[in-house]
């Protein structure tokens, strides 16, 4: 899969289908602190994430 | 999985069996994007309600930096408000003048007040205190979280009395609120943790109500985006006030293992409040002998910042 990072660096990941917060873990990132879409869509944090997604990290900003 | 793409499905909204576009860890719910908003501004307009925030009469000033949170804010405001009293939005501005940061937020203010057709005010720093925060803070970059904080407040406080308004809505969510309760707590701040966060002014003063207080920043952010209203924009270049970066991670990270820790927290909070309701750790706001703005100590905090940088 693709995996675009909060700091827009691409990643492609190959993996079977993984829950996203376990992806998002293993990046050392916590699910709580980012929202993320699939193909454009927002995707809960438990979504099964496969090889064929181009799945985008949104770091939420503190403040305002 | 999809017969057709061999993509894993989303799970289901628990409600309605939509595809679910955000996970309810406390209550172990998904949502739809109906479900999830309709849930969000229930929960604002319920907030407002319950605690009396809003009432007939009132003309409410919302501080809106132009932020995710202010933005959320506004926008939920000024749907569910109709539903509980004919009351008018005034958005207010303060343009503290941090170069390279302020310019991207205040347009975007700006758009969403005119978008929504309500009236938008904006309060430059240099016109309030003569210089913008960039100058202010030389020198003294290590407070700048807590002069700028200070400022901010005055001349929000200023803005809402000179717009008319009855009370003051600031974004505040509730990771927010619960790092302050954790930040009053490793401080040995009594007087601030016992202080009820609602306190009617008797009139004195124009009261600030936090509608967002029970929700979540994730959930900010995901309304925002459901709305096509999110924007990347930048963090604050002055936003390293150690003690919050520190409790903000440490509650995100028990939230996390743990759903439900910044809502128990809160309502500790609560506990206490009640708790020393009447002692001389939760007395009364009164007036500042200089300014006439809200006080708990011997000078209210804009005039003791004052004091201490000797202007």
């Amino acid at each position: 899969m693709k995996l675009i990072l909060p700091d827009r660096k691409e990643r492609v990941i190959v993996t079977g289908p993984v829950p996203l917060d376990q992806l998002l873990l293993a990046e050392g990132i916590n699910p709580l602190e980012v929202i993320a879409s699939r193909n454009g869509v927002l995707i809960t944090e438990d979504t099964m994430v496969g090889d064929d997604d181009e799945i985008r990290v949104i770091r939420i900003a503190h403040g305002g | 999985m999809d017969a057709g793409t061999g993509r894993q499905e989303p799970p289901r909204c628990s409600a309605c069996g939509e595809p679910a576009v955000f996970f309810e860890r406390r209550t172990s719910r998904h949502l739809c994007r109906a479900h999830f908003m309709g849930g969000v501004e229930h929960r604002v307009a319920g907030t407002i309600t319950g605690r009396r925030m809003i009432v007939e009469g009132d003309r409410v000033a919302v501080a809106l930096s132009g932020g995710k949170d202010s933005t959320a804010l506004l926008m939920i405001l000024s749907r569910v408000l109709p539903s509980i009293a004919d009351v008018p939005l005034v958005a207010i501005t303060v343009d503290e003048g941090i170069r390279g940061y302020r310019e991207e937020t205040i347009r975007s203010a700006d758009r969403l007040a005119r978008r929504l057709g309500i009236e938008h005010r904006r309060i430059p720093f240099t016109e309030v205190f003569g210089d913008t925060l960039d100058a202010i803070l030389k020198g003294r970059e290590t407070r700048s979280c807590s002069i700028c904080g200070i400022l901010r407040k005055k001349a929000l406080s200023d803005g809402a009395r000179a717009a008319g308004a009855t009370k003051l809505a600031t974004g505040h969510n509730l990771d927010d609120e619960a790092q302050s309760v954790l930040m009053n707590v490793l401080r040995g701040d009594l007087p601030r943790l016992a202080r009820v966060s609602s306190a009617d002014s008797s009139g004195q003063f124009i009261p600030r109500i936090k509608p967002l207080m029970y929700i979540a920043e994730k959930e900010v952010a995901a309304y925002l985006l459901l709305c096509d209203a999110w924007q990347d924009l930048p963090e604050c270049p002055y936003a390293q006030h150690a003690l919050r970066r520190e409790a903000r991670s440490m509650l995100s990270a028990l939230e996390y293992h743990h759903p439900g820790t910044m809502l128990r927290l809160m309502e500790s909070k609560e506990k206490i409040e009640r708790a020393c309701a009447g002692s001389v750790f939760a007395g009364p706001l009164r007036p500042c002998p200089q300014c006439g703005d809200p006080c708990s100590g011997e000078l209210c905090q804009f005039c003791e910042l004052r004091r201490s940088l000797g202007c």
